[in-house]
This record gives structure tokens, sequence and C-alpha cells, in this order.
């Protein structure tokens, strides 16, 4: 009886894990490996290089990229991976707070738009139309500007240059389902505008804005890096991916300083652009 | 940015919501987006002048403050005066505003030039730029799109399929470096140290012009796809035209529309981009000046080119709104006078 019954529940966990991967694109997967990779730099950085990301050694100066060093050494003898994976931090959690920045304050406004419609709507609306007429980075250059320059305020920068574009994505998902037929059932039911907003609208939402949230988080990293190039982010010894790459290029004999970051921020927001395309397919 | 040609391509203007208005008359739709533009265009000035004077850290009292600001007492005085610095903010801004209507972008707080006289003298490297660059990026995404439907091979089409979502992966100042290593520390086909002459021009366009290539062939390429599978696309091949005449002929056209509505997010991404790519192969231009005036803290000067860039951005967004009724009659004038669509 027993031998009859184990390969069961075997059978099942393969099965399940063979559902969970199905229909999952290599590519994508890939996408995630490289995504979690880079996740995990972010929180734990000792534990992906012995070396320290500030202090270097003098003597191994513009090292070319070797097994000891995977992108080199720079100009103090630190190394360059090091210093990479020190910086996730700051160059892929800042993304996620200028995400959540613009997801929430967008969200809101194209919410409370699309929702109570009228005069708030117009209002909103020409808020959102003035956001969008001054070019996104500009306007994170601006805002950081106004608020000094560090990283966290770089993300802060690049959140508000991205109100404007959830705004309108939410206010049109909004438009979408409060004029469908079973939300005017809903109503008639007796449903509340509370209810009807909880049991309707962003559940129906979610996934496009869940979308292009993963797609923003990749333009994000970009506008922050292209921010600490800039010279807008935290000073060095920050490690920042842009600024990493803004040291690099006064150093020409030192291609790998460039290529480095660069190969990493490319992976990084080419498997995010890609995890995005995917989300919004199957939904 | 990259987002809205996304989500262009998902939702073309046909289908945007709203009531059809055969009856209303054009101009009368005309007259009201011209409104909003100016009203958009009053908004921006006052927006950035918000974000740049009330946010902590006021800038021109920092400059004038600044022991180093090489200013007298008096000049100091005068330019308080001008800006009216000690004013409440709302004074400050209806200051501020007013001349701004009247055309008056006020002066440089470091150089002490006239702003309009330090943009005027930039301008004409961005718009040599620029326009480059579009002209390049336009280019580039015709040949994309067109490979991606009629190159032999699969593989190759596909290559070509994913090459804008590759673009847009990479940020424009490795372009820029990637191109300076390549181009001109390796095979000296251009001076890094002059960077004005016209293969360095090229070269920064091509920086530029590859991330803003990228919606564009996307939304292309998804046109693309849609027409050709359209019945008078078949009716024509039976007629015996070949994939080249059919693409001249018959596909341009109505691609070419959804091209017009995503105009404002290209310029866009031209002035922005511009700012970065100037920098980094160290030309003159707006961007450059710009770059200076974030540096320096140089408040009317930063003001002015934000100012000047949602201009453009209004202006370029306005005729292609104008325009594009024009071109196919099937989009719909909604009943606000807004198009869903085509406002990115």
């Amino acid at each position: 009886m027993s031998i009859a019954i184990a390969p069961q529940p075997a059978r099942r966990l393969s099965a399940t894990v063979r559902g969970v991967f199905t229909g999952v694109p290599p590519t994508v997967l890939l996408s995630f490996v490289i995504v979690a990779i880079v996740v995990l730099w972010a929180l734990f950085p000792g534990l992906f290089t012995s070396y320290s990301a500030v202090l270097g050694n003098p003597a191994a100066k513009f090292e070319a990229p070797s097994a000891l060093h995977w992108f080199g050494t720079d100009d103090l003898g630190r190394d360059e991976f090091a210093r990479v994976v020190y910086g996730a931090g700051a160059s892929v959690g800042t993304a996620l707070v200028a995400v959540g920045i613009g997801l929430f304050a967008g969200g809101l406004i194209g919410l409370l738009a699309g929702f109570l419609g009228g005069w708030v709507d117009a209002v909103l609306g020409r808020l959102v139309d003035t956001l969008l007429a001054i070019p996104g980075f500009l306007l994170a250059v601006v805002v950081v500007t106004g608020l000094g320059f560090n990283t966290l305020n770089a993300a802060i920068a690049t959140g508000v240059s991205s109100v404007a574009i959830f705004a309108r994505l939410m206010r049109a998902e909004v438009l979408k389902v409060r004029h469908s037929v079973f939300v005017e059932s809903s109503y008639l039911q007796g449903g509340s505008r509370g209810f009807v907003l909880f049991r309707h609208v962003l559940p129906n939402a979610y996934r496009s804005v869940l979308a292009l949230a993963v797609l923003q988080l990749g333009s994000a990293i970009i506008v922050i890096a292209a921010l600490a190039f800039l010279g807008y982010g935290s000073p060095p010894p920050a490690s920042d991916w842009g600024l990493l790459i803004a040291n690099g290029q006064n150093f020409a004999t030192a291609p790998w300083l460039v290529y480095g970051p660069a190969i990493v921020i490319v992976l990084t927001v080419l498997s995010i652009n890609r995890i995005s395309r995917w989300l919004r397919k199957t939904s | 940015m990259t987002d809205i040609a996304v989500l262009v391509t998902d939702q073309l203007p046909g289908d945007a919501p709203g009531s059809w208005s055969r009856g209303r008359p054009y101009f009368v739709y005309a007259l009201q987006r011209l409104g909003q533009a100016v009203v958009v265009i009053l908004l921006a000035y006052v927006l950035s002048f918000v974000l740049i004077t009330v946010l902590p850290g006021n800038a021109i009292a920092t400059t004038l403050g600044n022991p180093q600001s090489g200013l007298s007492p008096a000049q100091v005085k005068n330019v308080e005066s001008y800006y009216g610095v000690t004013k409440p903010v709302i004074v400050q801004l209806w200051l501020a505003l007013s001349r701004f209507v009247r055309g008056q972008l006020g002066v440089s707080l470091v150089t002490h030039q006239t702003v309009s006289s330090l943009i005027g003298g930039a301008l004409p490297y961005t718009l040599k730029l620029a326009g480059t660059a579009l002209l390049v990026a336009l280019i580039l995404a015709a040949v994309i799109a067109y490979g991606s439907q009629y190159l032999p091979g699969k593989w190759a089409r596909s290559v070509l399929r994913s090459a804008p979502s590759l673009f847009l992966s990479v940020p424009n100042f490795v372009i820029g470096l990637l191109l300076i290593h390549e181009f001109s520390f390796q095979l000296h086909l251009f001076d890094v140290l002059d960077p004005n002459s016209p293969v360095g021009t090229f070269f920064a366009a091509l920086a530029l012009a590859i991330p803003i290539c990228a919606p564009l062939a996307e939304v292309l390429i998804a046109n693309l796809d849609r027409e050709s599978g359209q019945e008078y696309v078949l009716v024509a091949r039976s007629r015996g035209l070949t994939q080249a005449k059919l693409f001249a002929r018959h596909l341009v056209k109505p691609s070419m529309l959804p091209a017009v509505t995503i105009a404002a997010l290209i310029v866009g991404e031209l002035i922005g981009g511009a700012v970065i790519t100037e920098e980094v192969f160290g030309r003159n231009g707006i961007g450059s000046v710009m770059y200076q005036a974030v540096s320096n803290q140089d408040t009317p000067v930063l003001q002015a080119i934000v100012a000047l860039a949602a201009v453009v951005f209004v202006v370029v967004n306005l005729i292609a709104d104008l325009v594009s009724p024009l071109l196919d009659p099937r989009v719909r004038l909604t009943a606000g006078g807004r198009r869903e669509v085509a406002t990115a």
C-alpha cells in the first residue's frame, strides 16, 4: 500500500513545479534570475565580494579584469566589481523608491480624477498636462536641484517625473471599469462608492498598473544613473552605477571601468523590461 | 518615458473613448486646443518656479549671499529688487510670471548676461544636434521596422524586433562613451577636442538617436503588423505588387499617424537627452548651459530653459493634435477637445 501511495505526492510536487515554469519563456526566467541577483547584491553586498568598496590597494591600480578582479581595479586600486555590488542598493533600491512615489502619487491622482470626474478631473487633468509638458529628465533635474544633490533626492526627483504617467494610466483604467455594465449593476444593487472602488475598480486596474510599475523601474534605474552620472547624486566615495561610469570615463586607458558598471545597468534594465513585457502579455 | 510608446501601440487613436463630433467645426477644436496649450505653458512656468524657489535652499538668496559672487552691494540690491527676493513668494511668482508673459527671461546670476542672449547663443548648436539626431532616429526606425517585416530569415527578423527593447535598456551616456571610445580613441574618426565638427556632431547625434528611435520603431513595427494583416494588403499583393512597392505605397502612410502622435514624446526625449549628450561629448548648447546653471544654482537660466522646453513640447504636441484629424478622418475629436492617446 505504502509503495503505491508514496509516488503520488512526488508526482504532484513535480507537476506543481512544472506548472509554475511551463508557460514562462526561458528568457523571462533568466531575467528573474538576473533581477534576483541584483536584489541580493543590494541587500547583502558582503556575501558577493570579499573586497571593500571604499578601501583600495594602491599597488594594484588600473588592473585589467582578471579572475582576481572581475571588473578590474580603478584609479585608487579598488575592486570595481565590489564597487558595483555595493552600489546596487543606491542604484536599484532608490529606483524602487522612485517607482513607489510615482505609483502612489500618480495612482491617487488618476484614481480621484477618473472616479470623481467633474471639476476634480478637470483640475487634476491640467496638473497632469503640466507635469507632462516638462520633459521627464528636465523635471527630475529641476526637482533634484531644488532638493539638493544626493541619491535619495535623485530618486524622489525621478519619482516626481513619473507621476503624470501613472496618473494617466490609472485614470484610463478607472474610466474603463467605471463605465462597464457590472459596475452599473453593482451600484444598482446598492454598492457604495467605496465598495465599487475596492471590489471592482482597483482589482481590474492593478494588472496594467503593475506592468507599468515594472517598466518604470527599468527607466528609473536609467534616470537615476544619468543623474548620478551628471553628479546630482551622492558624491564619492558613494558608488552609484552612474557615478562609477562618470569616474571611469576619465581614464581612457582603463575602459573596463566604464564597461563593467555599464553592462550591469544594461542587463538589469533589459531583464526588468523583459519581465514587464511578459506581464503585459499574460494580463 | 519609454512606456508611452508601448501604451500607444495598444490604444490607437481610433479606439480613443469619446463621442463622434462630426458636427463640431474643426476650428473650434483647434481654438480649444490652442487655449489649453497656452494654459499648460503658463502652468509649467509656475510649476518650475515653485519647484526651484519654494523647495529648501532658495537659490537666488544663496547665490547673492555668496561673497564670491563678484557683485557689489549695490548690484545685489538691484538684483534683489528685480526678482523681489525680499517680498512674499506669491509676489515673486507674480513678478516672474508677468515678466515671462512679456517675454523677459531675466539676467543670469553668474555670467550677468541676459538669459535670452545666453539661450540664443546656445540654441543653434542644440538645434543642429537635435535635428541630426531626429533624422538619424527616423532612418534607423524605418530600417528596423522594414527589416523586421521583410528580412530573409526568421532569426534576423526576431533580432531586429528585439533591437528597440535593447536600445531602451542602454543609458544614452553609455552609448556616447562607447562611441567616443571606439570611433575617436580607437579609429580616430573624430577628435573629442573638437566635438562641434561635422563628424563629431554625427556621432553625438547617433548617441542621442539610438534611444529615441526605439519607441518610434516599436510603434512602426506594431502598425506594420496590424496593417499587413488587413485585406487591402492581400488585394494589393494579388495585383502583383512587390514587397518594396507595397511597403512604400500602402503601408507607410497608415503607419505614419501613430508616429505623429508620439512626436511630442520624442521631442521630450531629445531635449532631456541633449543635456546628457552635450555633457558627454563636451559640446556647446542648451544642455551644457543648463548643466552650468544647475551647478551654479543659476535659477533664472534654469527656469527659462525649462520654460523653453515646455513651450517646444506643447507646440509640437499641439501641431500633432491639429494635424492628425486632417491626416486621418477616423480620429475622433472627443467631447472635451482632448485626445486621450496623443497627449503624451
